[in-house]
């Protein structure tokens, strides 16, 4: 399993959910933004993963290639979504983690945690299903792995209803960690408009204490699974694990220790990356640290 | 390489070890053995018969009395070399030895050495007491000698006569005296105190200087041989245990000639390097150790750079910024900078060759900045050395290959100042871009647009596929799958993303290096993923490459241009994580951005005058009013953000940049029928107004570029720059993007008529400038959407032009595509070859992604790889031509069509043209691929924070 994924969110929610107050200590130290790990975010292959080989596709090539460089489509899709990857990245969503699957880039594995209001506290992991004619088709879909009691998810399937916030996806426009960010913003903001759960929405406008307690059950209901197997049979799926010291406690002190470098940075010992340009003045050696002529 | 050695240079400073000097010590180590009563007897009965002969009233011109002083006193010393001290109590400073306190009572040595004196020291006697000295010194390991008196005066007193102009030291002595002087600045690093008692030695000891051995020392820095490498080590002992002795520090700044010695040496050293470098093959374009390890000459001139390397790494920083001091003004400016502008081509390509090799060089950072700001703001003649070195680019063969050489190094660095010199200052103004597209500088190109754009320049002739297509169906055939929930049953496969590429990333970041152990943590007890022993699969394109590199697919190895591209964006960014600002279209602002020097007014001004390429001022055309001109310089600089915009509303902006463009064109025609001799007169006699030479003098006060008046540090506003001071005819900004982007781009377009080997250096480097991450160049180079100001070149365009030029020559030649072929065919087997016996074929350990190894480079690669060693090229040519030469036919002759036996010079040179075409159209192939990976990999890019944040 990915070891940042499932480190940082063992760190983060082990044993108790912590309330905002501390998470916030947390939050600050298992966010994205100082995931520093290789660029590209995706894990080495698991021990015991060999390479999974598919049937032949006899399919064409990329739709989004357009037809003189068909055999380079596939590059461009799976580089738009490390693009989009990185992107997400460098968003530092407050608390929500990706991790793309190890079968296909169009799905990424994901948990998200609310810190405060109604749904405090909540632990609820998703997928998001990209579409593979991406970035020219629909929304993604995200689902959650167990239906949260909302007014704007499925209480069968567990899907959001992403489409509302993207009633048509374009291109340059639209970004994944946008879906992300809305997922997020649903439990902080009810909307009760056209529900995909009309119990939800009703009990929200007719008696927000019903509506309560049946939140804080979903939440215990969700916390109660953290720790079950997930639910997609992939090396890259997000589990949680209650926190063994024996295990955690060593790669949590790496993973803050760490530094990224470039690949081969050790065999750069040569000079590189001066600069004695003075910040603002845009002038060659106009920083005066020990200039040459006395 | 080079590179890598001076920091070693304290390994070679360990004292020679007692092996060094068996054959001398074997003479008197008879009694050492013994216990130290015995030996303290035999020292106390030599001593008698010395003093015996010492006490006499008056010297002894007796040859007798001198032998018998010498035996006596060779004993003696070697018995005090070899004395062990009683063992000292706990804590308490080790007891003198029996032997040397009776040394020290009865002043032993002060006594002999002052005979020796007294009866005249000819030079035998000179050399062994120099010889005698340096062995006590060198052998006394036991105890610390030098830090009694008795011992540290004597010695001082023989040095003093040494350094006596009347005595002197003959020629003879001179390695004695060397020797004896490296022991003591050994045994000094050893025992600091030492220095602070040579220094503080009373002057009488050491004659008139209070630093005698340094004096002595400094005469052979720039000596050949072991001499000069012992005195050199000598010197930099001296220099390491000074280095926090501000008072030996300040003595040796102002008191010793060591730096102006140091810099002027290499001044000397210089002038006799071969004006003229004679080449042997014709893809030779920079020094290479292999290259100047014969040349004597060069040997010690590069022995006193590591030298002077050395000493800026060591020294206190008083020495060190004096000796960079001296190194500039006494070895650059005076002796580089004519080098480098003298008229013959021979001695420019020898002088860009000898600047290239030193910048690779060195390894102290404070010495490069010494060498770059050389590079950067000297004027010579008016202009910039950086000025002097562009234009040569655009010169014919070899000396645009050198300076290409030179430029390549130039940009390795990742150096913000060359940087911003060379490139990004042209460009921070944003007057290249349509206002428009201003705020799209700093998109990515997520969905692989620019890429495509890219590839799709791949000329149709030069796409033979190699490959039956059914290979290439296998090879696209592994598709990922994307589990979609909304279909229940397995879902039929459908395309999503292809697993080799996903495989080839994991691939890529498994295992983390020694660097990045943190990501695999838990794998990490996996073995490293070796390439060599499980080929992580068998159809993974590298595999199939290897299987067929007779040919080149036209869509192959793109893979390893993703996969280089990767490592080269993230070498350089990490590198350039500690500029001063990101270069992203508002940080620097462009508004406050000093606009930078114009283009030179037209070409053939340029060559006429061609050392005013960099005219400060100057231009010609319509001279709008001031205040016009200084509303048209200040509206593209506005910001776009609608909250910015303080009321100014976009049809303002969008009126003032269609004004400005209207102006723009008014002006293009004015000066096209404008006299371009008359301007150029014009401005050369403006120009020699403004006394400009040696302006970088007083640094860091002159800014450069430098405005004509005013001490504007460039962070004043626009208005600055509109104001009467400065000259009313110059042009408002045309949008320029920089002598070094133009010639490039003109080589480029050209690439049809250049030689294979520019071509490679050519696309090398515009692919390293393509690696930087500052959205401001990594936007103008690759991405494709961007509209530029009419007047700017885009390198989209610059490929388009060469893409049609190729096609029409293939058109025009029927045989193109069995010519491309074999050019394939050759440059490929020739890299086949360099890669083999490239010493990457060892086995790394320490790296994991040992997978590399053993995949066959991509060609550009290979190529660029290669000519780094004009001797394993040529090496690998020849092998590579004996590869391909099947029924007998060279691929050259081949590629010739009988050109070369036809003899006719018409003939040649058509034979030549169509070489250089076919090959340029394999490399433009490879580099597009190269540039699309580029931009693709820098859509997946994660910056690196800035040191300091990273540190806590």
């Amino acid at each position: 399993l990915h070891p940042f994924i499932q480190q940082s969110v063992t760190s983060t929610c082990t044993g108790r959910i912590e309330p905002e107050e501390q998470s916030g200590h947390s939050e600050q130290r298992a966010s994205p933004a100082r995931l520093p790990f290789g660029k590209k975010q995706l894990p080495p292959i698991p021990k015991n993963a060999a390479p999974i080989t598919k049937p032949a596709s006899t399919g064409t090539l990329a739709p989004s290639a357009n037809g003189t460089h068909a055999s380079y489509g596939p590059f461009y899709l799976e580089y738009s979504l490390l693009a989009e990857f990185t992107l997400v990245i460098k968003q530092k969503l407050p608390g929500i983690y990706v991790q793309p699957s190890y079968k296909s880039a169009l799905m990424w594995f994901g948990v998200i945690f609310i810190r405060h209001g109604l749904y405090q506290d909540g632990v609820f992991k998703f997928t998001v299903y990209i579409p593979d004619n991406y970035p020219d088709g629909e929304c993604p879909k995200l689902v959650f792995d167990i239906p949260v009691f909302h007014p704007l998810v499925d209480p069968v399937s567990g899907e959001l209803d992403v489409r509302r916030a993207f009633t048509k996806w374009r291109r340059n426009h639209n970004h994944i960690w946008q879906v992300l960010m809305y997922a997020r913003t649903i439990f902080y903001k009810i909307n009760t408009t056209e529900p995909l759960n009309p119990e939800a929405a009703v009990l929200y406008e007719k008696d927000v204490q019903l509506f309560k307690s049946k939140v804080v059950d979903s939440v215990k209901l969700c916390n109660s699974h953290l720790f079950d197997q997930p639910k997609m049979d992939d090396p890259y799926a997000i589990s949680f694990s209650p926190w063994n010291p024996a295990v955690h406690e060593e790669a949590k002190e790496r993973m803050f220790t760490y530094k990224r470098r470039p690949d081969d940075h050790h065999k750069g010992t040569q000079v590189s990356g001066l600069s004695w340009v003075k910040p603002g003045s845009m002038q060659p050696f106009s920083k005066d640290d020990s200039p040459p002529q006395s | 390489m080079e590179r890598d050695k001076n920091p070693h240079w304290l390994s070679r400073l360990n004292p020679r070890g007692p092996g060094s000097r068996t054959g001398r010590s074997a003479a008197p180590s008879g009694p050492c053995t013994a216990d130290p009563e015995t030996c303290l007897m035999v020292f106390e009965n030599h001593w008698r018969q010395v003093s015996w002969v010492l006490e006499q009233q008056e010297p002894s011109s007796s040859s007798d009395d001198l032998t018998a002083v010498r035996n006596h006193t060779d004993q003696m010393l070697c018995l005090l070399a070899e004395e062990r001290p009683a063992e000292s109590a706990e804590g308490g400073a080790a007891p003198m030895g029996p032997i040397l306190e009776l040394v020290v009572t009865e002043n032993i040595l002060e006594r002999l050495v002052q005979w020796h004196l007294r009866r005249g020291l000819d030079s035998d006697s000179q050399g062994a007491l120099l010889k005698l000295f340096e062995m006590l010194i060198g052998q006394s390991q036991q105890q610390p000698l030098l830090q009694h008196t008795a011992v540290l005066h004597p010695l001082l007193r023989l040095l003093g006569a040494c350094a006596d102009p009347d005595l002197g030291c003959p020629l003879a002595l001179e390695n004695s005296l060397v020797l004896l002087l490296n022991q003591i600045c050994v045994s000094m690093a050893r025992q600091p105190v030492v220095l602070e008692m040579l220094f503080r030695a009373a002057p009488a000891q050491q004659g008139s200087t209070n630093l005698l051995i340094f004096s002595l020392l400094v005469p052979f820095i720039h000596r050949d041989g072991a001499i000069g490498q012992q005195a050199r080590d000598a010197l930099l002992l001296v220099m390491a245990a000074s280095a926090s002795n501000e008072a030996v520090a300040r003595y040796i700044a102002e008191n010793s000639y060591f730096c102006p010695v140091l810099a002027t040496g290499l001044s000397a050293l210089y002038s006799s390097l071969p004006r003229k470098i004679e080449v042997r093959g014709d893809d030779w374009h920079a020094l290479r150790r292999e290259d100047w390890m014969s040349v004597s000459s060069l040997v010690l001139f590069m022995n006193s750079l590591e030298f002077c390397n050395a000493v800026v790494q060591i020294a206190h920083p008083l020495v060190r910024s004096q000796l960079l001091d001296y190194l500039h003004n006494g070895f650059l400016v005076p002796v580089m900078g004519p080098a480098l502008h003298k008229s013959s081509v021979d001695e420019m390509i020898a002088s860009t060759a000898y600047l290239d090799l030193f910048l690779r060089s060195v390894s102290e950072t404070s010495l490069l900045k010494t060498f770059l700001r050389f590079i950067l703001l000297h004027r010579h003649d008016n202009d910039t050395i950086l000025d002097t070195l562009l234009t040569r680019i655009s010169s014919n063969s070899r000396l645009c290959m050198v300076s290409l050489s030179l430029f390549r190094t130039l940009l390795s660095l990742n150096c913000e100042d060359v940087m911003l010199q060379l490139v990004l200052r042209y460009l921070l103004p944003c007057t290249h871009v349509m206002l428009s597209q201003r705020q799209a500088i700093r998109v990515t190109d997520l969905y692989g647009k620019s890429a495509d754009k890219f590839l799709s320049l791949i000329p149709e002739c030069c796409r033979l596929n190699a490959a039956s297509s059914a290979e290439r169906d296998e090879d696209g055939a592994f598709w990922g799958k994307g589990g979609h929930p909304s279909i229940e049953s397995p879902a039929p496969p459908r395309p999503s993303t292809p697993s080799r590429l996903a495989f080839f990333i994991r691939q890529q970041s498994s295992g983390g290096g020694p660097g990045g152990g943190g990501p695999s943590t838990p794998t990490s007890t996996e073995p490293p993923q070796s390439g060599a022993s499980h080929p992580p699969c068998p159809d993974s394109p590298m595999h199939q490459q290897l299987a067929n590199t007779e040919c080149l697919d036209w869509d192959s190895g793109y893979l390893e241009y993703l996969k280089d591209s990767r490592q080269g964006i993230e070498i350089c960014s990490w590198a350039c994580r500690d500029w001063s600002a990101p270069y992203d279209g508002e940080n620097p602002s462009p508004n406050v951005a000093a606009p930078p020097p114009p283009p030179p007014t037209s070409n053939p001004t340029m060559a006429m005058f061609p050392e005013h390429f960099s005219l400060q001022q100057g231009g010609s055309g319509s001279t709008p009013p001031p205040g016009q001109q200084r509303l048209l310089e200040q509206a593209p600089g506005e910001p776009q953000l609608p909250g910015d915009s303080n009321g100014q509303g976009i049809s303002i902006e969008a009126f003032t940049q269609e004004l400005r463009e209207l102006e723009d064109r008014v002006r293009e025609r004015g000066r096209a029928a404008c006299q371009q001799e008359e301007t150029a007169r014009e401005c050369l006699s403006s120009e020699r107004r403004q006394p400009q030479q040696e302006e970088e003098q007083q640094p860091p006060s002159v800014p450069e570029p430098k405005p004509p008046t005013g001490d504007t540090k460039g962070d004043g506003p626009a208005l600055v720059f509109g104001s009467p001071a400065r000259p009313l005819n110059k042009p408002a900004s045309q949008p320029y993007t920089g002598p070094f982007m133009v010639v490039l781009f003109a080589k480029l377009e050209n690439m049809l008529q250049n030689s294979l080997y520019v071509n490679i250096l050519l696309t090398g480097i515009v692919a390293q400038l393509a690696c930087y991450p500052q959205p401001l160049l990594r936007s103008f180079l690759l991405n494709t959407n961007m509209v530029f100001q009419p007047s700017v070149k885009s390198l989209i365009q610059v490929l388009g032009s060469v893409k049609n030029r190729i096609e029409a020559f293939a058109a025009s030649h029927e045989d193109f595509p069995a010519m491309l072929k074999k050019a394939q065919q050759y440059l490929v087997a020739r890299g086949k070859v360099d890669w083999a016996d490239s010493p990457a074929a060892v086995p790394n350990l320490r790296r994991s992604d040992s997978l590399v190894k053993s995949r066959k480079p991509s060609l550009g690669e290979l190529i660029l790889r290669h000519t780094n060693s004009p001797t394993r090229a040529r090496h690998a040519a020849q092998l590579a031509l004996a590869h391909v030469r099947d029924g007998g036919q060279s691929l050259h002759s081949a590629l010739f069509k009988g050109g070369a036996g036809a003899g006719s010079l018409e003939k040649q040179a058509e034979a030549l043209r169509v070489k250089n075409a076919v090959y340029c159209a394999v490399v433009f192939c490879e580099f597009l691929k190269e540039l699309a990976a580029l931009a693709q990999e820098h859509a997946v890019t994660l910056p690196f924070p800035h040191s300091q944040e990273a540190e806590e």
